[in-house]
């Protein structure tokens, strides 16, 4: 038994060369198939801003864009979105430093605490804006339900959303 | 790295600046924008990662680690067991006790709860690790576990004599009185489930060790650290710029912290471990599971009589963890006869831990839910019981009350939320197949104080900067420090950078029992005041200063600009001032205590927390306060609960910035909805091990879970309490709130559930 277990992690690591497309600019990574794009993120490109609160796509802290949806960054392997455009919360402000608008909100809505979720939560809530799914409390509430708050700070995470809803719309 | 970035901060106007101004977060762009950096995601040339591997076992012993095939996987660096770890030195306890055993091993031989870590590997990457750890084999012999309160070799336990508090005839006026009732009530074991996980990097630099790990204690930990590794305190260096949620759970060094600074040491390498999060279940503990049951007696009126009071928590194997559950019951209404005792049980957990609000949060679940059950059977309002029972006094220690704001709160929360329109008969509100509920309950949280320093710089270009090391875990400490040093030095908020969270700053104990705001307002406010005297002074004196011809026995300092109170004169700005006298800097160092301690006390009081200050300390007995009222919708086909409305009023004293006090009560509430409704860890009686240790299995309340929820504050300022008046906040919110949801669901549905959390099946 334990032969076959060893012989089954000795032939696994095949080591992938892949250039991912974060926020913009492209990053060479040399990697083994099973890293995540949160771990490579995290511990390869030290882009720490996308937290690891779960590793298995129950909380949230991990939400990332992929080609403009959200995606759960611990639950895909980062060769399976090489070629796409990802953006990670570094890559949401503009480049002078101006905050993106739900940014803006989440911040004058004390819409956060500790903020280790709040990565998540705002590329959650642009996300939510974009799908058209702010039209009312009730729908923020229902579409931001996959990122959980420990601190507690849902209620105004609802107000920031709908402010930065209201600004956002065309 | 904790140096804010301001410009988002920053507000136009001086009131929002001022203490008990409304001033955003300054740590809130580095958040919202990812540039915060906490403290295991520093970037570490050479760094290599380590794995647990956790008992299979509730109780036994280890028989044999085969970690051959581990040892040889790709990558792998090492796999410590108890046998090839390095042996540490026990350390100390938190009140500072020494330690039982001249040693300390991190990885267990001798297994007593299932999860307890008995391996680790450490590997080149995580990924290597990960898949190495799954192949360490472990075989045990097992025996028999205590898997919780209610197995039957759990027996009685064992009495805690300091928890007794008895005053005149408790038994005797219970059953003499006319109007009784009895009733038990539990609640199960919780969990703190803060979102980031715990973890650290540990590095070695010849004896000097560095960690970076989530602390609401860095000096308490790092004391830890340097008597398990037997080096002096100041080699230990704990860095811990944000902590992503704490509740209790991060203020001491555990046995994975001791692992990882082991393995670095080991291997001449810095090492990062972080508990995945099923670990986070089951490495440290949560709040106990507790049983009590609440006798009254009262007059036909509605007066109490007596309270008689049986508590028991449980705790672990090898470790004592008392949860206070006759804190509330002792003090929140006035009774001539009281009796409260308390028991622990030993069973095979982790020892347990602070959860938000210990002891006071179970001790309101069962005091305001018997006061509730009390009301119906009288026939009174719950809300008029609570005032024929008002306590003008602490009834236990019998001092007066620094401040109690406990009258207010009742009235504006039930104002607010429209009480006198409740029809008080069980089942008499419904909305088509919703019974409605409105329910309501008080909550109180003593005030907890400590000593506290801090050190102020003004600087060469009148900036000011801030150090401690104290932290910052989403409270809003490094707002409110700015704010207090930009008030007392006159200076615009955006020109103080306040720095926080590294062990090597000025000194500060821990951060709990929601004391941090007032300790360290005090300890800031002192420092700045001397960093401004000596600002003062020297203008006064300096011979190259402008004000020295000047006939001014002070000068005033605002918005940054020095002049003396009459506005004739020079008017310059600190750089300006400062550049003329030639000074680099003017630095204070301030703190709360007093001038003849010893340096020995100092240490003990910043590492320790013998030397707290009891709340019933001098004339006064200090406390927050608060009233709740909720309202349920109860689904009456499918029992199914939803909170649909929350108001509470709160007096936590003054506050010193109420956007985030309100937002800390916000998450207090919440906190207390999912105590109520989800929050439960579930054990395999088989086996003694949580089986729904994972986000998707122990439920934490989501945003759809949330309603609109209206906080009040009725506080005043204590200036018994704290330096600034404050009183605590954090912990506050969430006493009361389950038994006020309880309250609810009886008056929704007619059932009353004494028994955490209110699921379905014990409505239906």
């Amino acid at each position: 038994m334990t032969d076959i277990m060893h012989d089954q992690v000795t032939i696994s690591p095949t080591t992938l060369s892949i250039h991912l497309t974060i926020n913009g600019r492209d990053h060479a990574l040399d990697i083994e198939p099973r890293v995540t794009l949160l771990d490579a993120l995290r511990e390869r490109l030290a882009l720490t801003g996308t937290k690891k609160g779960c590793d298995h796509g129950q909380c949230g802290a991990c939400t990332v864009h992929v080609d403009g949806e959200r995606v759960l960054a611990c639950l895909t392997l980062a060769a399976q979105v090489e070629d796409r455009e990802i953006t990670t919360i570094e890559g949401l402000a503009d480049e002078d430093g101006t905050l993106h608008a739900v940014q803006a909100a989440f911040l004058e809505q004390d819409a956060f605490q500790c903020g280790y979720c709040t990565p998540g939560q705002i590329m959650s809530a642009v996300a939510c804006i974009r799908e058209g799914h702010a039209g009312s409390d009730e729908e923020i509430r229902e579409y931001m339900a996959g990122n959980l708050c420990r601190c507690g700070a849902y209620p105004h995470i609802v107000a920031a959303v709908r402010q930065a809803a209201k600004e956002l719309r065309p | 790295m904790t140096a804010h970035d301001m410009k988002h901060a920053g507000s136009d106007s001086a009131r929002l600046e001022a203490v008990g101004g409304r001033l955003s977060r300054v740590d809130g762009p580095a958040k919202i924008t990812g540039a915060a950096r906490y403290a295991f995601e520093q970037q570490l040339d050479g760094l290599t990662h380590a794995v647990l591997v956790g008992a299979t076992i509730a109780a036994g012993k280890v028989a044999a680690i085969d970690s051959r095939a581990a040892e040889t996987a790709p990558g792998v660096l090492a796999v410590l067991t108890p046998d090839t770890i390095m042996e540490l030195k026990g350390a100390s306890d938190w009140l500072g006790n020494p330690p039982a055993k001249p040693t300390y091993g991190p990885l267990a031989r001798e297994v007593t709860y299932s999860g307890q870590h008995i391996a680790a590997v450490v590997a080149e990457t995580f990924e290597q690790a990960v898949a190495a750890a799954g192949l360490v084999k472990v075989t045990y012999d097992e025996t028999p576990a205590i898997v919780d309160l209610s197995d039957g070799k759990a027996g009685d336990g064992i009495p805690i004599d300091m928890m007794t508090k008895e005053w005149g005839d408790a038994q005797g006026a219970f059953a003499a009185a006319p109007v009784r009732i009895c009733a038990a009530y539990n609640t199960p074991r919780e969990f703190q489930a803060a979102m980031e996980p715990h973890g650290l990097i540990a590095r070695w630099q010849g004896d000097e060790l560095t960690i970076w790990e989530p602390s609401q204690w860095l000096d308490g930990m790092a004391r830890t650290y340097a008597e398990w590794f037997a080096i002096p305190f100041e080699n230990v260096r704990l860095v811990s710029p944000y902590i992503g949620g704490g509740f209790g759970s991060k203020a001491l060094a555990l046995a994975h912290s001791a692992v990882a600074a082991a393995a670095a040491k080991m291997l001449n390498r810095p090492v990062k471990l972080v508990l995945n999060r099923p670990q986070n279940f089951t490495s440290y503990g949560g709040r106990a599971a507790t049983r009590q049951t609440v006798a009254i007696g009262a007059d036909k009126d509605g007066k109490i009589q007596s309270i008689v009071h049986r508590g028991v928590n449980e705790t672990a194997v090898d470790g004592m963890w008392v949860e206070p559950l006759g804190s509330v019951t002792s003090i929140m209404y006035a009774t001539p006869n009281f009796s409260s005792k308390q028991n622990v049980v030993r069973v095979n957990t982790v020892v347990p831990g602070a959860k938000r609000a210990p002891g006071e949060n179970p001790s309101a679940f069962g005091i305001e839910s018997a006061i509730d059950e009390l009301a119906y059977e009288l026939g009174l309002d719950p809300l008029e019981m609570r005032l024929i029972n008002y306590a003008e006094e602490d009834p236990q220690v019998k001092k007066p009350w620094s401040t109690r704001q406990l009258r207010e709160a009742f009235a504006v929360g039930a104002e607010a939320f429209g009480w006198a329109k409740r029809s008080p008969a069980p089942r008499s509100m419904r909305d088509g197949r919703q019974l409605i509920g409105w329910g309501m309950a008080a909550g109180t949280y003593p005030v907890r104080r400590a000593h506290g320093e801090a050190v102020v710089k003004i600087m060469a270009d009148g900036s000011v900067e801030v150090e401690s090391s104290s932290i910052d875990m989403g409270q809003g400490t490094y707002t409110i420090l700015a704010q207090t040093a930009a008030e007392t030095l006159g200076v615009p908020v955006e020109q103080v950078s306040v720095k926080l969270g590294d062990s090597h700053f000025a000194r500060a104990g821990v951060t709990g029992g929601s004391r941090l705001a007032g300790v360290m307002t005090g300890a800031v406010y002192k420092a700045a005041g001397q960093a401004l005297d000596e600002l003062i002074g020297l203008a006064l004196s300096d011979p190259r200063s402008p004000f020295q011809k000047v006939q001014a026995n002070t000068l005033s300092v605002k918005d940054g600009r020095i002049a003396s109170p009459r506005g004739d004169g020079p008017d310059l700005s600190i750089a300006e001032l400062m550049s003329a006298i030639g000074r680099e800097k003017i630095e204070a160092k301030g703190d709360t205590m007093p001038a003849s301690t010893t340096p020995e006390e100092r240490y003990k009081n910043y590492t320790t927390i013998a030397m707290s200050i009891p709340h019933t300390e001098g004339n006064y007995s200090r406390h927050s306060w608060c009233a709740h009222f909720v309202e349920v919708r109860v689904d009456e086909d499918f029992g199914t609960v939803r909170v649909s409305r929350v108001v509470s009023a709160l007096d936590s004293g003054r506050l010193y910035n109420p956007k985030l006090a309100e937002s800390q009560w916000k998450g207090g509430i919440i906190m207390g909805i999912g105590q109520a409704l989800l929050e439960e860890g579930i054990v395999d009686r088989r086996h003694g091990r949580i089986v729904n240790g994972n986000f998707a299995d122990y439920m934490l309340p989501t945003n759809a879970d949330i309603p609109d929820i209206q906080t009040i504050s009725v506080g005043i300022p204590d200036p018994h309490s704290s330096a600034l008046g404050g009183k605590g906040v954090g912990e506050l919110a969430i006493v009361g709130i389950a038994p006020a949801i309880a309250n609810a669901v009886f008056h929704a549905t007619g059932k009353r559930v004494r028994d955490l959390p209110i699921t379905l099946e014990k409505l239906i």
